[in-house]
């Protein structure tokens, strides 16, 4: 074990917005349950400047927490993005939505595109199966 | 049996639609042998994907326990003839036919109504049939478009042929020169998406979240004359530019996404922009529908009710409750159902976690060709046939068009109409 290990991962918080992903949804229509669908899914897209105040490499899990709920997924460099420090992109789905909230304006929307969490590294801990986020 | 065969000098071919999304191609070849799908061209991935078939379909269940189709029907009747406030929803992904008799068999128990437009494209689509946005057919930007604009939408990602099929790769009838020089393509978006990609710097307009209203206000204001300005400083020459490319359109459409629909709180920025592009031009919007029939359900409840959804019956009264407070979100907020039926739809998947979970505490019953999140919590399971694979019906395309469904395969699965059909019977 190494003096880093005793070191606290820095947490920050970050807007996230969500968006689609034809892979993904290709996976979805094959199998909900399957492996693909859980790898395409349990991530979140970081701008590498994210991935630096995190202190994690390209790939390691993060634990993202609000207050509707608490999920661990890969963190992922984003690709062809601009710059969006502080903005982070995750692809619709159970483990989204399961930080989105619902406003209580009583307009039967929830905030799919903008909603905050706090993100911090959690290295080696598995990511979040979909049969345990309900 | 092969369906499509290619002979010199003699073609034979039959096409199906797929039902994947929205867009229901309805140029898909297959290839079946021993009943089973065994190719699929011109379709996308996720359309090949959904012809195919999922790996895992539903089973007929009751309580947990494998049971045969009429057991699991009474069961349905009796949860639904037991509960005071039931709610039906789903129908994205069911056939017309089968939405129609939802509606019925919510009259009859007094239910909750409601479809996944609830919460994505309802509103767009309610204008339009209201006539208070202008529209116009897919067919129509094939033939005749020469600017397109995603707005909130990134097509190559949710409806993967939408660009080669209707709105930027094809020559149409006025636009024979294709997306080369006869096409402008524009992307209004948050984040540079594989679409935005494709209109390269020139044409892609990056604005911040929640940027839209403001962004069409300057529009507007370009369009009338006046300086563009807003709070978060968009370059004006930039604005002026995209301007000057809409008014010039002779033939403009907005393709609508969710980003543009979850950014605006009302849609009169969107109005305004489009009652001042067609005082220059001639331009339309259509919804970019993800689920193959969602828009159908929304014209089916129309038809009948003048709402497209968020209802609920009353048994003593002709007249429907309408309004967000009968929204699925909201009921399930505030826990006003009792019981669900699901079909077509899986709000387990698709809906935040803080109010789908209140589905877990109440009995369900799903209908779906396929297990999903919601059937593995439900009561009752009941599996349906694949609509456009193992079942005929018809379906609304997203600009409104309506599409027949033809089967390809045999299968002993009930479609999900049969299935509401006997429950109504049981009822």
């Amino acid at each position: 074990m190494g003096f880093g290990d005793f070191l606290t991962l820095p947490e920050i918080k970050l807007r996230v917005v969500t968006c689609r992903n034809v892979f993904q949804n290709t996976a979805q229509e094959t199998s909900r349950f399957g492996e693909d669908y859980e790898r395409l899914s349990a991530v979140i897209m970081l701008d590498p400047k994210d991935i630096t105040r995190l202190s994690i490499k390209d790939g390691e899990t993060v634990a993202l927490r609000n207050g509707h709920g608490k999920v661990v997924v890969k963190a992922q460099r984003s690709g062809q993005e601009d710059a969006h420090s502080g903005i982070a992109y995750m692809l619709n789905s159970p483990w989204s939505n399961a930080l989105v909230p619902v406003p209580d304006t009583g307009k039967g929307v929830p905030k799919y595109k903008d909603f905050e969490v706090t993100v911090q590294g959690s290295k080696g801990e598995k990511v979040t199966g979909i049969k345990q986020l309900f | 049996m092969v369906f499509s065969v290619f002979r010199f000098g003699d073609y034979l071919s039959e096409y199906f639609v797929c039902t994947g999304c929205a867009l229901l191609c309805d140029d898909i070849e297959v290839d079946v042998q021993e009943n089973r799908i065994n190719t699929v061209n011109a379709a996308c991935r996720k359309g090949v994907a959904r012809m195919k078939g999922c790996t895992d379909p539903l089973v007929c269940t009751v309580d947990g326990k494998e049971e045969g189709i009429d057991k699991a029907v009474q069961k349905a009747a009796s949860i639904l003839r037991d509960a005071k406030n039931p709610l039906i929803f789903g129908h994205g992904n069911s056939s017309s036919e089968a939405q129609k008799l939802s509606i019925d068999l919510a009259k009859m128990t007094g239910a909750y109504i409601d479809d996944t437009s609830s919460f994505c494209q309802g509103p767009l689509v309610e204008a339009i049939l209201q006539e208070k946005l202008k529209t116009c057919t897919l067919d129509d930007v094939r033939h005749r478009a020469d600017v397109i604009i995603f707005w909130g939408a990134d097509p190559s990602n949710s409806h993967p042929r939408h660009l080669s099929r209707y709105s930027y790769y094809p020559r149409g009838k006025e636009r024979q020169r294709g997306w080369e020089e006869d096409r402008t393509l524009i992307s209004i978006d948050i984040r540079r998406s594989d679409t935005a990609l494709l209109c390269k710097d020139e044409r892609f307009y990056r604005i911040p979240i929640s940027g839209d209203a403001e962004f069409m206000e300057a529009l507007v204001s370009s369009l009338s004359g006046k300086v563009p300005k807003t709070s978060f400083d968009y370059e004006k020459k930039r604005i002026l530019e995209l301007s000057n490319v809409l008014r010039k359109a002779k033939f403009g459409v907005i393709c609508a996404g969710l980003g543009l629909v979850y950014s605006l709180e009302q849609l009169d920025p969107l109005f305004k922009l489009m009652d001042k592009l067609n005082e220059l031009s001639d331009f339309h919007l259509i919804p970019m529908v993800g689920q193959y029939n969602m828009r159908g359900f929304n014209h089916n409840l129309f038809e009948e009710t003048g709402y497209i959804n968020r209802l609920k019956f009353d048994p003593q009264n002709d007249e429907p409750l309408h309004g967000p407070e009968y929204s699925i979100v909201e009921t399930l907020y505030n826990k006003k159902v009792d019981a669900a039926l699901i079909i077509g739809s899986d709000p387990l998947s698709s809906l935040p976690y803080s109010i789908a979970q209140n589905l877990k505490d109440i009995p369900l019953i799903t209908i779906d060709p396929c297990q999903t999140l919601t059937a593995s919590r439900s009561t009752v399971t009941i599996p349906c046939a694949l609509g456009g694979v193992e079942a005929d019906g018809t379906a609304v395309r997203m600009d409104g068009a309506e599409v027949t469904l033809k089967k390809i395969i045999k299968t002993d699965r009930l479609t999900d109409h049969e299935i509401l059909k006997m429950i109504m019977e049981a009822i």
